[in-house]
């Protein structure tokens, strides 16, 4: 590799999660404004997402319940940041080729359980309840999610998430994944959902049962942190979606209304329902996504 | 309480002096407007006025595109409204809430109960005038006042926020003695809490000529050091 291209790969690396960091600060703000429609509210400012943010990050007295808290909220945006680069976005495919799926659904793990270790040190029951629905809900979404991965990953012949962006613009709108594949991208919404931890799978938030569940010792720079890692969540959920599902992006405006669009669907689901209990949502999710992922699956490998 | 008590607080509402070097200037600036514009509410309401927040929030009135929002534990929340009457009991819990938020904080009191007691003025079980307890940045009076002035209110609190002149929670550390010589008045001299606030005015420099005084040496006379809870099924 020649030393211009070590050099424009590290610059990539380097914009890739700020990009994906603006991106998702619009997102959280899209989800917000789209609550705010659906109950006839005005919704937030433009810029609220970042004030919330800054105010949280300039908070005068912070409180920490010790080093392995800290280092949790670390491993929480830094799983999602080391993500980032492994998400192609037009014009920037970091060090993407050298990744490939697995990979990513690797470091999208990360996350939660470093917000795992950063909670079981604050000892608040609340707390420890919250991440271990958290853990189960991970459990049960990542099964539909492996599914569909491998069922994607079968019918492009390859891991490699440029190659099957490439293969999908190639071709045109009959060669993306979700007309190839519908079933397994239905599968594959309803995973993504699970993922983000909206309403009806939003059982380890809970704020009226659990008071947030894993949140409810973050205060300052912490719950900062943890806003910021929301925003990285939004953004890696849907583009990873669009990835694989809805032919990447040919340039920025395509790719930034398909991602938008994508998330517009289960955040609009999710204002419109209750939750789940945890049995419920364990049940739910191992029956239909899975049964539909492995339908798809049948299409795709007969 | 006498009202010479009273004298012993230092009423600082000034704004902070400005540091010296300009782009600092304009971070604090920008940190100012932020906090302004994102104020997070705890969800924790006493007696009556709760029921005036509800529309407050939702469609009609709309607080969030004011970058009000509720949440629910206090290390997230920023704004503590107090929304009536606070008896004896739950002062307590105040208090216990309003120490462990993270500065800055901002106490705002809903009703006339916070005030000057209201209806209750009579009660042996009621505390008449929260800010003997708590310091608290904004009174909004009324029994109840209506969602329009609670927003009005709100929206004086981050003028106040955004002139940096919302300085009452270091008024908590500076004048610690004061505040807890009426919260032992009311408790009994027993009375201790889990934040260690003598030891935050420490860390942050936020001590003042009268964070250590009588009442501070008695709680350091009777403080005990927390232990777990024992567990039981």
């Amino acid at each position: 590799m020649a030393m211009n291209d070590i050099l424009l790969t590290i610059i990539e690396v380097i914009m890739m999660p700020i990009v994906a960091f603006i991106i998702g600060l619009f997102m959280v703000l899209m989800m917000r404004k789209l609550a705010a429609r659906l109950q006839r509210r005005v919704g937030p400012p433009l810029f609220q997402p970042l004030y919330d943010i800054i105010k949280l990050y300039g908070k005068q007295t912070q409180v920490s319940h010790g080093l392995i808290h800290d280092i949790g909220i670390v491993m929480a945006v830094g799983g999602y940041v080391a993500a980032e680069a492994l998400l192609p976005v037009p014009g920037m495919n970091g060090i993407a080729a050298q990744g490939g799926i697995i990979t990513l659904a690797y470091l999208t793990m990360v996350p939660s359980l470093g917000l795992a270790l950063g909670v079981g040190q604050c000892a608040n029951p609340n707390g420890s309840i919250g991440i271990s629905r958290a853990l189960t809900s991970m459990l049960a979404y990542d099964i539909p999610f492996i599914i569909v991965i491998f069922g994607v990953a079968y019918q492009f012949g390859s891991t490699n998430l440029v190659d099957i962006i490439a293969t999908q613009q190639a071709g045109g709108f009959s060669t993306w994944g979700i007309s190839e594949m519908p079933v397994l991208a239905l599968a594959g919404l309803f995973a993504m959902h699970a993922s983000l931890g909206k309403q009806p799978f939003e059982i380890y938030i809970a704020p009226a049962e659990i008071a947030t569940g894993p949140m409810v010792e973050m205060g300052g720079k912490f719950l900062g942190g943890l806003f910021v890692m929301q925003s990285f969540q939004l953004y890696t959920a849907s583009v990873l979606y669009v990835s694989l599902f809805l032919g990447g992006g040919e340039n920025w405006i395509t790719f930034l209304l398909k991602c938008f669009g994508v998330l517009a669907i289960p955040v609009v689901i999710a204002y419109l329902f209750p939750r789940y209990r945890t049995d419920d949502l364990v049940r739910l999710v191992w029956k239909w996504p899975v049964m539909l992922a492995l339908i798809g699956i049948a299409f795709v490998m007969n | 309480m006498s009202n010479t008590d009273l004298d012993k607080i230092e009423v600082n509402q000034k704004p902070v002096a400005k540091r010296s070097n300009p782009f600092a200037n304009v971070f604090d600036e920008l940190v100012s407007f932020c906090r302004s514009r994102s104020m997070f509410m705890l969800h924790y309401c006493t007696g009556c006025g709760a029921i005036e927040l509800p529309p407050a929030m939702t469609s009609r009135f709309d607080m969030e595109r004011l970058g009000i929002q509720p949440m629910v534990t206090p290390r997230q929340a920023d704004i503590l409204l107090i929304t009536g009457y606070v008896s004896i009991k739950t002062l307590k819990r105040v208090i216990l809430t309003y120490e462990q938020m993270g500065a800055p904080k901002y106490v705002i009191g809903i009703c006339s109960c916070t005030v000057n007691g209201g209806m209750y003025w009579q009660s042996y079980a009621t505390a008449k005038k929260l800010d003997e307890y708590v310091p608290v940045d904004l009174y909004i009076a009324g029994c109840m006042p209506r969602p329009e002035a609670v927003m009005e209110g709100l929206q004086q609190l981050m003028e106040k926020i955004k002139t940096d002149e919302a300085n009452s929670w270091k008024q908590y550390y500076a004048n610690y003695d004061y505040y807890l010589g009426n919260q032992q008045h009311l408790f009994g001299n027993n009375w201790q809490t889990p934040t260690d606030i003598i030891g935050e005015a420490k860390t942050y420099k936020l001590e003042g000529p009268n964070t250590l005084g009588e009442h501070t040496k008695i709680l350091e006379s009777v403080q005990r050091p927390l232990e777990p809870l024992e567990m039981k099924l």
